[in-house]
This record gives C-alpha cells, structure tokens and sequence, in this order.
C-alpha cells in the first residue's frame, strides 16, 4: 500500500528532561508492516512510543503520523491506535461497553457492530458481560488492545504488550498482529526481550540510551552484532610471550602490551575462548586473570553506534 | 461542545462509590443544626442566624467548597490518578469538549447536593419567619457558586497532582483567615463571590445579611474566574503530557 | 554462544550464600522503624519536594515564637505576650494541617506500594508496626509543640535582667508546659493515624483528617452557642475546642471570656479525660486497622 508520504516519520527528535537526554536525535521512517523497538530498559522506548502518540512534546525536531503532526492533534486519533501498560480500565463497565465508548468516543457508525468484531478479534466474547474490573491481567491486556483496534487504525502503537503475556496469549497477539500488518497497517511495538521482537517484528529499530544503534532486518543486525571484534583483557605470568603466541593463533587478530597489562583483539569469540587456555599452557605461562572489556549490551551497541 | 459518552462515564465515575454518599450525608448537617436550632432556640433571630450562619457560613462556605473540591478534582483528576486518562485523550475529541463535558457534570453533580442543603437548611431555619427571599438567594448562590468552584478545581485537577490540598489551603487558610485580614482578598475568594450574589436577591435589612462583596463585582469576578480557568483547562488539557510516574 | 556438542542443562554457583551473622531481633526492627518513620514525617531521605511541606508548616509553628524573641531582644527584657497556654491555643492549628498533609503518607505510602508484606515477613509484629508509627508521628509532632516553647523560655531568660526572678516565677510552668505539648501531640498523632491508615488513598486520608480538625470546629460552635442545651456536648467532638479545654486545666487557668468552653459549662478536666479517652480510641483504631489490614 503506497502513500504519498511515510505512514510514521521521525525527524531528528529528541527529547530531554533537565539534565537528562532520553531521546537523542533519532530518526526514521515506516510504512506499512511490523516494526519492532528493541532497546535495555531506560533505552528510551517508551518515551519515542509516546511522542508518536502525540502524548509528549519532542524538545527537537518533529513527529509526523500519516502526513500531519503528532503534537496537539486530536484529530490524528481517528487512524491511530494506542495500546499501552500502565493504562487501565474503567472497572465498573463491562468488556462490551468498554469498547462500545470506546467506538463511540471515536464516532463510528454501527459502534454496536464494530465493538463486537473487536472483541471477537481478542477472542473475548465469553467473558464480554463482565465488569473489567475482574477481568484477568492478560485479559485486561487484551480488552485494551479491542478498544484500541475498534475504529481499524492505521497506525498501531504498543507499549510493551507482551510485558507479563503467557505464551498462548503472546502467540495470539503476534498472529493478530500479523494479520493486521498483512492488511497494510503500521504496527509499532516496543519490547525488551530479543526472542520477541525477533520472532515478529519484519524491521527492528535498536534504541540504546536514547540513540538509534542499528536499524533494519533483524538478523542482518544480529549477524553484525556477532562479527563484531571482542577485546580481552590479560593478566600472566609472562606477558610478552603470552602475546607473541596468541598473535600467532588464526583468531587473533591484535595484541597490545602496555605496562602490565596485555590487551587482545578477536574477531572469533568461541574459537577464541576455547583455544586460549591451550596456547597458554603449551607456551608455559600462567593466566592469573582474564576477562572481556566490551561485554555488556551497552558496549555492543555503542560499537553499532560509532560504526 | 458536550459529549453524551463522557458524560455518561463521568457520571458513573463519581457518583457510583462511597464518596458521593459521604457528600450527602455532610451536605445533611447543616439541616440537622437548622432542625436543633429551630427545636431549642427561642430567640428571635431567625432569619439572621440562618441567612448568616447557617446557609452563609456553613452551607456556602463549607459544604459547597467542600463538595466542589471532592467532585471537581475527581472528575478528571481521577482519570490522571487511575491511568485511563490516555483512554480519553487518544480520541478524535476536541479537548475542549472533554474539558466541559467532565465541568458539566461535576457542576451538575455540586449542584444537587448544596441546593437541596441550602434549601432544607432554609425553609426549616426560617420556619415561621418571613423568607425575604433568604433561600432562593442562597439556592442562586449554590448554583453559581459551584460552577466558579467546579471550574476552579478542574483547573487545578490538570495543573497539579495535589489539586486537593492545594483546594484545601484555598479554601480554609485562602478564603477563611487570609480574607478576614486583608479585605482587598474578598476579591478573589469565591465564596465571596457566592455570598454577594445571594445578597442580589435578599430583601432583608443590612443587619441580617451584608456579604462582603456587593452584587455586581461578584457576578463579575464569578464571570471572570469561571472562563479563565474553563479556557485555562482546555489549554492545560491540549499540553498535557504523560508523566513518568504519578 | 558455545559451541552446541551436547544438549545439557547446569546450573550454575553464582556465589549466593545465605546470611550466617547475627540477627539483630524484634526490638532492633522496631527501633529502626520508629527512627525511619521520624525521619520521613519531616521528609529527610526523600526527595526536595516532599520536605517543602513540613518544613512550612515547622516555620509557621514557630513563628510566634521568634517574633516574640525579637521584641524581646529588642527591649533587653523578658516579653510575656505570649503565655504557654496561649501558644498552644495557636499551635494547634499547624499541627492540624501537619496531620493532614503527612499523617497520610505515614500510614498510606506502605499500603499503596504494597511494602507491608515486606515488614509484617519479619521479626516486626503488626502491633509493633503500628505503635512504632504511631510514637514516631507523636514525636514528630511533640517537636512541633514544644520546640517554639523551648526557644520561648531559653529566649526569654537570655534577655532578661533578672535571671533567678525569671526562673522562680516560671519554674513551675516548665513541666506543664511539657505535659500540655506532649498530650497535644499524642492525641493528634493517635486521631489522625486512626484516620488515616483506614483508607490508602492520600485524598480520603487528607480529608478525613481535615474534617475531624477543621470541620467539626465551626460546627461545634454553632452547637454550642445557637443551640445550647444537649448541643453543648458537642465540644468534645471538636479537637481544637477539647485540646484547649485540657490545655487551660493542665494551666490551672480558668475558661477564657465568651469562649467555646465557657459557654459549654463542663469542669475543665472533663477535657483532660476527653483526651485520655481520645489517645486510647486513637491508638487502638490504629492497632486494630494493622491487625486486619491485608498485607
């Protein structure tokens, strides 16, 4: 389904509070299919999720959602959709007249008939008749997603929808979902877990304290991600020696001698573990310490970064 | 400007739990010291005891704030405090629709509650004595001083996360010991506003009831204070951001 | 990313050892939670914003107090515009509005966040919890009422010209004022916990508190003075009316002209017993709302 212009598009925004940068000069387009936001918590996520919502202002640069901008625009809401945690439901209305408002809010004709296709596409009918305030987590999870899809978004934004899903629920989500992108929607979830994102979503955004660190097909990245190179720190018994059979070894590819310490560079992770006990011995040095220097998710993505 | 749904909603928000019935039944004292007064006291001012303490002290200047504070604050104060406020915003609804809609009913919901205090609290202190237009003065008071009070608090709803105590210092420490200290005060207190407007339609002496503020800038001010913070809230409402955390 | 050769499952020693020290028991818990409590009442340990109220409220209390130092200062001479008694008179209406804006979050903020579970699963019992807050609020408050006292008396004897006139004619205040600001205190820490601690939600809890201090005042008047008779009882449902009432007994001074008490006609120690009464009703509300509360 072609537009004229990017079913979502984010101009160089960031956003701060104070001191603190939460996002940070991101920008991007989508149009159509599923996209995924991938980033450690605190990433920012949330806080891009909700200047696509046009429920927070961008300290720079601009939201656009179906051509218009995001900020102080009500009208935006009659093709966006917006599901997220830590909103809740009125719990003396029932699953049906919740959603039924929630048609109603959005001037539907027929907001009989559109509630009730909702809440057949969450498979709640059964329990429709019932105060929400009963309602299980996963159940109100899913409530919440009919209320948003009542009015058949164009855009849809979720906030960490499978946060506490069980695994028939998020299988159930991810195919909703999908049949929906199918349609030629714009879905754009945002999670914290790789498995997830890796089994949905069609493109991955990968947000990192607050900046774009990769974007793109998800296993393009992931396969980057592991040909990155890996630096170890080496503490032995004889330095030098230690360095000179390393280098010889074909996972190697860099060694530094500096003062006490001895730095290695390695393209291979695996082969590189495994093989640098062996050199050791057979040179006849003591390792009294080793560790990586870049492990962590953040150093990973700051290599994606500075690439 | 009004939608039927929120309206609805906010109706079965405020009046379907225990706080509504906590608010009649303190909306009933004034009417049970007006039946003590009427059984046990013999002397012959009536009428001013209940236009000046009774229906102005207790009745406007403290079951209409007071329930103007509960329901105002609630009506949309709530919906930030439970979490379905993005449920409403996320709608194709002119803020300002939400915005009179959530003012419409608190108002309403105010309203019904003094009125029938004032009333009450009237006919039964007057019992006997001439009305000289005592109760429909306070009923008109009731009305309009709930509307300047409900838009006041709706404002302060959005603006703060404290609304309820900040209404409270307004009402107790504002309105009752900064307004007897400085006069140029009565000027923005909204009982004073409610109390000159009863006097438009009081015929009794001076001596019996003089409110603060004569009839005209009370109308004025209530005007005045009741648009402000009305637009007030819908420019508040159309900036509103979500918080980190409550 | 190992090499996958065999399908194994380990787990693995993360060094998570369990705690072998010593345990420092049930009074310990209860002296931690008494000082922990004291110190958030005046907001220390939390954020800037929440010790801009208390801090207010403190510097309003003392505020007599430090005028009436300044005159005194001023004129080289002990000042006696203020009498204790009369202090206490006007104190009571910051430590109401002290009750209102905290006693909520003393008693609301574990039951909002659901962090009672973490104290009742320790040597702490659910009375200790509850008497722990309930003497850290009355210290909390026994600061307000008789720190501006303190400042008073210290104030006035560095001015004055005759020291040992000054202590002999005041000595005897001394312990009353003690005893007036310490019940002061009590009471209003046991009613406003009772209060507070039936509901998590700051709202309620704040207007309860504000009705049993601020409400009932007006109204008990009216009872009083309108309506006389079996009204007249009303004043031992208003706080600010009994208090006083106690506070005037506990001075050995007589009901003011034309005031609430006065009119009400009772003997000024029936206040006394009204707030004995009160701080044992307070205090077991309080207990009894922690023994059942659902953690």
């Amino acid at each position: 389904m072609t537009q004229e212009s990017p079913a979502v598009e984010v101009d160089h925004v960031s956003r701060w509070y104070g001191n603190i940068v939460a996002v940070n000069d991101i920008s991007f387009a989508l149009n159509g299919g599923i996209t995924g936001l991938l980033g450690p918590n605190g990433a920012g996520k949330s806080t891009l999720l909700h200047m696509l919502a046009g429920f927070l202002r961008p300290s720079a640069g601009g939201v656009r959602v179906l051509g218009e901008p995001a900020w102080q625009n009500p009208a935006m809401y009659r093709r966006i959709g917006l599901v997220q945690e830590r909103e809740s439901v009125y719990p003396f209305l029932s699953g049906y007249e919740f959603v039924l408002d929630s048609a109603r809010l959005h001037h539907i004709a027929e907001p009989e008939k559109a509630a009730l296709k909702a809440i057949h596409m969450v498979e709640l009918e059964s329990a429709m008749s019932r105060a929400t305030g009963g309602y299980s987590k996963g159940m109100k999870q899913r409530i919440k997603i009919a209320a948003a899809l009542v009015h058949e978004p164009q855009v849809l934004l979720l906030d960490e929808p499978f946060n506490g899903a069980d695994p028939r629920q998020r299988l159930q989500l991810m195919d909703m979902l999908r049949a929906m992108a199918k349609e030629g929607r714009t879905v754009v979830f945002s999670s914290h877990i790789l498995e997830e994102v890796e089994r949905l979503a069609d493109d991955v955004l990968v947000i990192v304290a607050g900046r774009l660190a990769a974007s793109g097909d998800f296993h393009e990245i992931r396969k980057l991600m592991t040909d990155r190179p890996h630096s170890f720190f080496l503490r032995a018994s004889d330095n030098r020696r230690l360095a000179a059979s390393l280098v010889a070894d074909a996972s190697v590819y860099g060694v530094e001698l500096a003062g006490d310490d001895l730095r290695v560079s390695t393209s291979e992770f695996a082969s590189f573990t495994q093989a640098v006990a062996g050199v050791a011995r057979r040179a006849g040095v003591s390792i009294y310490e080793i560790r990586p220097t870049d492990e962590s998710l953040e150093s990973v993505f700051s290599y994606l970064v500075k690439r | 400007m009004i939608d039927p749904t929120i309206l609805r909603l906010t109706v079965r928000q405020l009046l379907g739990q225990r706080r509504s019935i906590v608010m009649v039944l303190f909306a009933l004292l004034p009417v049970l010291l007006a039946v003590l007064y009427a059984l046990e006291n013999d002397s012959s001012d009536a009428q001013g005891w209940t236009a000046k303490v009774a229906l102005g002290g207790l009745v406007i200047g403290l079951v209409l704030p007071f329930t103007a504070l509960v329901f105002g604050t609630a009506a949309l104060g709530q919906e930030f405090e439970d979490g379905t406020a993005v449920y409403l915003l996320a709608k194709p609804i002119p803020r300002a629709t939400i915005v009179f809609s959530k003012l419409v009913v608190a108002w309403a919901a105010t309203t019904a509650v003094v009125v029938v205090s004032a009333a009450l609290t009237g006919a039964i202190g007057l019992s006997g004595e001439p009305g000289e237009g005592i109760i429909a003065g306070f009923v008109a008071a009731a009305v309009v001083g709930s509307l300047v009070y409900c838009a006041a608090f709706l404002w302060l709803s959005i603006a703060t996360s404290r609304a309820l105590i900040v209404g409270l210092l307004y009402v107790f420490i504002w309105q009752g010991v900064v307004v007897s200290l400085f006069s140029g005060v009565r000027y923005f207190s909204i009982s004073q506003y409610a109390l000159g407007i009863a006097k438009a339609f009081i015929t009794a002496p001076d001596d019996i009831f003089d409110p603060r503020l004569n009839v005209a800038p009370a109308v004025l001010f209530a005007v005045l204070v009741t648009v402000g913070a009305t637009w007030l809230s819908v420019r508040a409402l159309q900036r509103w951001e979500i918080g980190e955390a409550t | 990313m190992q090499p996958a050769d065999a399908r194994t499952g380990n787990i693995y020693d993360l060094g998570y050892r369990n705690y072998t020290g010593k345990r420092l028991g049930r009074r310990h818990a209860v002296l931690a939670l008494y000082f922990y409590t004291l110190r958030s009442a005046f907001g220390l340990g939390r954020r800037t914003s929440s010790k801009i109220i208390p801090i207010v409220i403190a510097v309003i209390a003392f505020l007599p107090a430090v005028a009436q130092l300044a005159i005194a200062a001023l004129v080289s001479d002990e000042v006696d515009i203020i009498t204790p008694e009369g202090y206490f008179g006007f104190v009571e209406v910051p430590i109401a509005l002290f009750c209102a804006a905290i006693a909520p979050e003393i008693t609301g903020r574990d039951m909002r966040q659901r962090t009672l579970s973490l104290y009742f699963s320790r040597a702490l019992q659910r009375r200790d919890y509850a008497l722990a807050k309930l003497a850290a609020f009355a210290t909390a408050l026994t600061l307000l009422t008789l720190m501006p006292q303190v400042l008073l008396v210290f104030g006035n004897g560095l001015a004055t010209n005759d020291v040992t006139g000054y202590i002999s004619d005041n000595w005897a205040d001394v312990p009353r004022t003690f005893a007036a600001g310490l019940l002061i205190a009590v009471l209003c820490a046991a009613g406003s916990l009772a209060i507070a601690s039936q509901t998590p939600r700051r709202a309620y809890a704040t207007v309860g508190v504000v009705a049993w201090f601020l409400i009932s005042f007006p109204i008990a008047n009216i009872l009083v003075f309108a309506i006389g008779g079996v009204g007249r009882y009303a004043v031992f449902a208003s706080p600010f009316d009994f208090i006083y009432g106690c506070t005037l007994w506990i001075f050995g001074v007589g009901a003011e002209f034309e005031s609430v008490q006065e009119e009400a006609g009772f003997g000024l120690w029936t206040y006394f017993v009204a707030v004995l009464a009160y701080i044992g009703a307070g205090a077991a509300l309080v207990v009894r709302r922690f023994a059942r509360v659902s953690a």
